[in-house]
């Protein structure tokens, strides 16, 4: 095998793995602030797809569909935190996550009942060839996916450690009574990064839409895979996530070069269980010590 | 937390409940059967459609409804099948063969269907095969698995060119063309691990040898891997079988990877969803499928191409699109059925149906023109198939 095709495996294994690192910035984001698990955060990247297609398709300019699209999924999510979790917020995390799950199922079943069942696809955002380099090719697109995972991850980053907010998140995951007898709104707190989550959700499943098509059904695999990498990178910090990301799409991409494609979920699946096992705080997470 | 919460909660879960069935059901239901009606009417005859109207195959399902209604529609106003409407009975299987297989029970058991239209999938037409067998009822399958009529039952048809009839075809084609190496790239869901089986079965018959064959999993985002795996081998085109979306994305990564070998696919890949997901990459793609496509490819003085156009028209008109060749599998079934039931005398029962449909001979459908028998239970053949190229986002016959 030469350098050059090595390295194409290389990039296609990026381009998965920027996907599958934006869908777990989103898992990051709730489980930062709530310790929960969103199921429905593949539902957030599938909606981010359909309604930008819905609103480009009223007609609107590429970019204000896409930002329609995030715009009304960060509702969504705002709207699904506010209604469907909140209501249950004392409940325990195992209810909280079980209504994730019903919510996921909701979202689905009803974008399924208004957008149709087809399947459907935006432009690209710069149009034109791939670009060869040193023998790769590179898809615009992928270019787009990651610079948005930079940005995303440099966002996170910066709101964690340097806003207000982010450390009124960070005291949330600690514990919500302190962190609510600190004075800070803890209600607040989940249903902003609710929304976020969605936004980021969207921005995910509207910038591979040119590149896979969507439709009403995407959700559960980029779910799925996203929080695979999430919880392989480390759940909670968003470097670990994208970094999670980028090596689950290494491994798959990886597994068809040397082993045989019809493995390749299999492998990386092995890869999880076995990082788990050695390492159940993630491949970069710190271990969360309980104090009494 | 207050009522306030609590009567948010209910408002709005009493909107959803309102708004889905009626957002579900607004757009095609605008034919009511009742009014041509004269006489008394007869007792209807009952036919149960197991179709996948959510799932994976939704978007195959959906057509087969809609073509489903218009034509039931169409028979009753014209007064029935002598003078008895036709009534169907819709069952969703969520494109899951368990839930076929309970749906097909209830059919059976509980609406007292005297034939089975579906399933949409090969799985869920399989799955449902013991109880059609058990109850003795015929089943008409718009399934295209070869496995649905090569491993035969007396009780079940099918209306789709299966794979063994397509795969050969567009080998034949590719020989044709001077190919002799070629590379596989399938999916693992059903409809692409039958058309690997039968391609890997019929390849060496053609002259062929597969030099690499692929697989991707139903939902994958990018092939480029599996595609970079093929580039690196001498195959002169690439075989493609997969009846999903993934299918557009294997023609963009193929274009991404500036691979200049033909891409060829399947009847599955007849939609123009494909064409849309993969515009540019579209051009030049090659699949063979029936001639519903381009009805001028029936030949302009045949009844083929009276009752295509004829059905496309009122198709297009009904739904604001042409019908693909899903829609024409269900028009097939149905009418299959109902004719046989047309050349039967009052209380028959479902075996002399059974009977009936087996004998159907030279019926001009929308699929080709069938002609069942006690070995045959597919119908097609060849003739009925043409190959397709994609040319400026439009579907032309290829050379």
């Amino acid at each position: 095998m030469g350098s050059a095709e090595l390295l194409q495996y290389v990039v296609a294994g990026f381009k998965s793995g920027a996907i599958y690192a934006l869908v777990a910035l989103g898992f990051t984001l709730v489980y930062g602030s709530t310790g929960i698990i969103n199921f429905a955060q593949g539902e957030f990247f599938m909606l981010g797809g359909v309604l930008s297609v819905f609103y480009y398709r009223l007609g609107l300019p590429l970019l204000l569909a896409a930002l329609a699209g995030v715009v009304t999924t960060a509702g969504v999510g705002l709207a699904f935190e506010r209604l469907a979790l909140r209501p249950r917020r004392d409940a325990g995390a195992l209810v909280l996550i079980i209504i994730t799950i019903g919510g996921s199922m909701v979202m689905k079943s009803l974008t399924r009942h208004i957008f149709g069942p087809d399947e459907a696809t935006l432009p690209e955002f710069t149009p034109g060839p791939s670009i060869a380099f040193g023998g790769v090719a590179i898809e615009r697109q992928a270019l787009w996916l990651w610079g948005l995972t930079i940005v995303a991850v440099l966002a996170l980053t910066w709101l964690y450690r340097k806003t207000r907010f982010g450390r009124a998140m960070r005291a949330c995951s600690l514990s919500h009574d302190a962190a609510r007898l600190m004075g800070i709104d803890t209600a607040r707190v989940v249903m902003v990064s609710f929304g976020l989550a969605a936004a980021l959700g969207a921005l995910a499943g509207l910038a591979v839409t040119p590149l896979t098509q969507t439709a009403w059904d995407v959700g559960a695999t980029a779910g799925m895979k996203g929080f695979a990498a999430a919880i392989l990178g480390g759940l909670g910090n968003p470097v670990a996530s994208v970094i999670g990301g980028l090596v689950l799409g290494l491994l798959e991409s990886l597994s068809v070069a040397f082993l045989s494609s019809t493995y390749k979920d299999a492998i990386a699946l092995i890869v999880l269980l076995i990082v788990l096992f050695l390492r159940p705080q993630g491949l970069i997470g710190r271990a969360r010590r309980e104090k009494v | 937390m207050g009522m306030g919460t609590r009567k948010w909660l209910a408002l709005v879960l009493v909107l959803a409940l309102v708004i889905v069935p009626l957002v579900g059901c607004a757009a095609p239901e605008e034919t009511d059967t009742e009014e041509t009606v004269t006489e008394e009417p007869k007792e209807p005859y009952r036919i149960g459609a197991v179709l996948s109207l959510t799932g994976t195959y939704a978007g195959l399902g959906a057509p087969e409804k809609n073509t489903l209604d218009m034509e039931v529609a169409r028979i009753n106003a014209d007064g029935g099948v002598d003078g008895h409407p036709i009534e169907i009975v819709y069952e969703d299987d969520a494109t899951d063969a368990a839930k076929a297989q309970a749906a097909v029970v209830r059919l059976i058991e509980q609406e007292g269907v005297i034939a089975v239209i579906g399933a949409t999938g090969t799985g869920g037409t399989m799955a449902m095969r013991a109880d059609i067998e058990r109850a003795q009822v015929p089943q008409v399958s718009v399934a295209g698995g070869t496995v649905i009529t090569s491993t035969f039952s007396k009780w079940v048809f099918q209306t789709p060119w299966s794979n063994s009839l397509v795969v050969p075809f567009t080998l034949d084609y590719l020989k044709d063309k001077g190919i002799k190496k070629i590379a596989l790239i399938t999916d693992t869901g059903g409809f692409g691990a039958d058309g690997l089986a039968v391609l890997q079965a019929q390849a060496a018959k053609a002259g062929m040898t597969i030099v690499a064959s692929e697989t991707f999993n139903p939902g994958d985002t990018d092939m480029t891997a599996q595609l970079t795996k093929i580039k690196a081998s001498d195959a002169e085109a690439v075989v493609l079988w997969s009846a999903g979306k993934e299918a557009a994305i294997v023609a963009k990564n193929m274009q991404q990877l500036n691979m200049q070998i033909p891409l060829f696919g399947s009847h599955g890949n007849a939609r123009t969803e494909f064409i849309e997901g993969a515009g540019a990459a579209a051009e030049g793609f090659k699949f063979a499928a029936g001639k519903i496509l381009i009805p001028e490819t029936y030949g302009e003085d045949t009844l083929s191409y009276t009752v295509a156009t004829d059905f496309k028209e009122r198709y297009t008109a009904a739904y604001g699109k042409g019908p693909d060749t899903f829609a024409g599998h269900a028009y097939d079934a149905l009418y299959i059925i109902t004719n046989a039931i047309g050349d039967l005398d009052e209380g028959f029962t479902p075996s002399d149906l059974r009977d009936q449909i087996e004998k159907t001979d030279s019926f001009v459908g929308i699929g080709g023109v069938f002609t069942y028998s006690a070995e045959n239970h597919n119908g097609l053949d060849a003739s009925d198939l043409v190959m397709y190229e994609v040319k400026d986002g439009k579907w032309v016959l290829a050379e």
